[in-house]
């Protein structure tokens, strides 16, 4: 089943002298289960591309279709669509830096996408346990991100984009700051993941020993999709 | 999920220290109210002590507590001759710098009849009033004097026979009664090297004169002495069923005087004497008032900007703005309300100490914690209005 579509999506920035063709007539579907990577240098579109995907970022033209429904098409949000409640309800996002928000212990980042769309109690204790557990670091839910390494980190910020079962998990750049033996058990922590929670894994990547086993990869260069291998 | 307090917590000492210090400004705003009370209260206890039906004063003059009144003594009678009139009694009060033991003090004195008439102290807790004509005094326990204390003033020494805790002149400064008799002489009464010069001065002045021979001089030297039977007011209580209008009306036409009611007296305290400090105080106030307000902005704005990204990474994982103005206006709310709370606490345990009377009324706190409220809720306009800017791609390293 298909969850993300992308068509002919383009973006630019600024205008006249100034203008910036950041993404150019892009096109993209991504099915429930798959595991797709999206690699390029910097400056490429990469995160233009994340934004967009994410929802955040109002593309200039082109058409995107989330979850059956049409979110954007040709130059302006599809009215009626609460895109912020979509990100919270059907979406995942992993970071670079991980962002945990450094004020709260492992299993209140893991809780607080749940306290978004209202379950608490019990059901929201058991569910942030079981995903803590999931990614093996139960032991230090009661930790403040300051006092956890950065693999244990990146584990509790994957937990957390876990927690609502989402449809699509956007990851930025999820191993750039592990080591390769890190990187490689994060990677294999998303596999498993799109493979045993039928999420759609988009990730965003420039390190291309990462992506061994990926469905799909996309490779964008100055805006443009260049390839996809398969 | 209370994100403000689990943000707190990780900042519990730069928290405190904020409560601390913002809690001493709302310590001071409180005392302000206090000293604004109890320098209103102190202000009329004097005049709402007396309460008489009538005060009569130099004519023009708005004495005998806002502004001087000087009038002869005999004046008394011919006001009790005034038709409704049941007492009138000469009433005086100045104010005195004296060596009360081995220190200097500064306080009050009123001197009034004491067998009967108006303007005595109205509540004497230890001892008792004034009952012979001369050399005895009720005195306001601030002077720390005891009963059966001596103290020498003037010519003369007087002994404690009654201590008073409210009486306070309309400037807080601690009250003496004296018969009538008594204060005119503490205050007019010279010493002998002073009343020698006196004369000589006045022998000068009246042998410049051609038309008088020295003889003459020398036998109009004694009625040109000062008269020292001065009063400032004349205290007047009225028969029952008397028009206080139409006797105020006579002693204004027949005798040239100005006249007041207590509550004419009291506006002409509120309006004059009281209502410069009352409007430096309300200044005062408002100032630190505002300073707080400044203070709990500057440090819900650091708090927030300090969350910046934290507030990118909620909005990216689809948190709606409520929560985010929940977290910031709850932190602002939390750091007004304890440094209130705190500097509550303080002042209610500490106003004793203060030299001057603060008077706490829970009226004014409550309008303070009012106050403090709404400009908490303005102070975190500033990091409301950043968090809410805040573009979620931030958490993804885009603007």
């Amino acid at each position: 089943m298909e969850v993300l579509r992308i068509e002919n999506l383009s973006k630019v920035f600024g205008a006249g002298r100034l203008e910036v063709q950041a993404l150019a007539d892009v096109s993209l579907s991504v099915a429930a289960g798959d595991l797709v990577a999206l690699l390029g240098p910097s400056g490429s579109g990469k995160t233009t591309m994340l934004l967009c995907a994410s929802l955040i970022l109002e593309p200039t033209l082109g058409k995107i279709i989330f979850d059956g429904q049409t979110i954007f098409q040709k130059s302006g949000w599809s009215g009626g669509v609460d895109i912020r409640r979509i990100r919270r309800e059907k979406m995942g996002f992993i970071f670079q830096s991980h962002n945990l928000i450094p004020f709260l212990t492992a299993r209140q980042n893991v809780l607080f996408p749940l306290s978004l769309v209202g379950i608490k109690g019990e059901t929201a204790h058991h569910r942030v346990m079981e995903l803590l557990e999931y990614m093996e670091i139960a032991d230090r839910a009661d930790y403040l991100p300051a006092l956890l390494s950065g693999g244990e980190q990146q584990r509790v910020a994957i937990a957390r984009a876990l927690a609502n079962n989402p449809r699509l998990i956007l990851a930025d750049e999820p191993t750039a700051s592990l080591d390769t033996v890190r990187g490689k058990k994060v990677m294999e922590m998303l596999k498993k993941i799109a493979k045993e929670n039928q999420s759609a894994v988009i990730v965003v990547t420039h390190d291309v020993r990462m992506i061994e086993g990926f469905d799909y990869v996309y490779h964008l260069k100055d805006g443009y999709l260049d390839h996809q291998v398969s | 999920m209370d994100l403000a307090v689990y943000d707190l917590k990780r900042h519990k000492g730069r928290f405190i220290a904020t409560i601390l210090g913002v809690g001493l400004l709302f310590t001071i705003v409180l005392a302000m109210n206090g000293l604004y009370r109890g320098n209103i209260h102190e202000g009329l206890a004097t005049i709402q002590a007396t309460n008489p039906d009538l005060w009569v004063v130099e004519r023009y003059r708005g004495g005998p507590f806002n502004e001087t009144s000087t009038m002869p003594e005999f004046y008394h009678y011919s006001v009790k001759a005034i038709p409704g009139v049941a007492k009138a009694s000469p009433f005086i009060f100045y104010t005195v710098e004296r060596q009360i033991g081995d220190k200097s003090r500064h306080f009050s004195i009123i001197g009034y009849e004491v067998f009967g008439g108006l303007g005595g102290p109205q509540k004497v807790h230890a001892g008792r009033n004034i009952e012979q004509a001369h050399y005895e005094m009720v005195a306001c326990t601030k002077l720390g004097l005891k009963l059966g204390d001596r103290v020498p003033l003037g010519l003369h020494t007087y002994t404690v026979v009654g201590l008073s805790r409210e009486a306070v002149s309309p400037d807080g400064e601690p009250l003496v009664y004296l018969s009538l008799p008594d204060a005119q002489e503490v205050l007019f009464q010279k010493d002998n090297e002073e009343v020698r010069n006196q004369r000589e001065r006045l022998s000068r002045s009246l042998a410049r004169q051609s038309s008088l021979t020295p003889q003459s001089a020398e036998k109009l030297l004694p009625g040109l002495q000062p008269d020292t039977h001065i009063i400032n007011a004349v205290l007047v209580r009225l028969r029952p069923g008397a028009d206080r209008a139409e006797v105020a009306r006579l002693i204004d036409k027949w005798l040239y005087f100005s006249v007041y009611t207590t509550e004419q007296e009291t506006q002409l305290m509120l309006k004059g004497r009281l209502a410069g400090m009352t409007k430096q105080l309300l200044l005062f106030r408002t100032l630190l008032l505002i300073v707080s307000v400044v203070i709990i902005a500057l440090v819900i704005y650091t708090f927030t900007m300090e969350k910046i990204r934290s507030i990118a990474v909620m909005k990216l994982i689809g948190a709606p703005n409520w929560v985010i103005i929940r977290m910031v206006l709850e932190q602002s709310m939390l750091l007004t309300v304890s440094a209130f709370l705190f500097g509550l606490v303080l002042i209610h345990n500490t106003y004793h100490l203060f030299p001057k009377t603060i008077l706490l009324v829970p009226g004014d706190d409550l309008v303070t914690f009012i106050v403090a409220v709404i400009g908490g809720i303005l102070a975190s306009i500033l990091g409301l209005s950043q968090a809410l800017k805040t573009q979620p791609a931030l958490a993804l390293g885009g603007q």
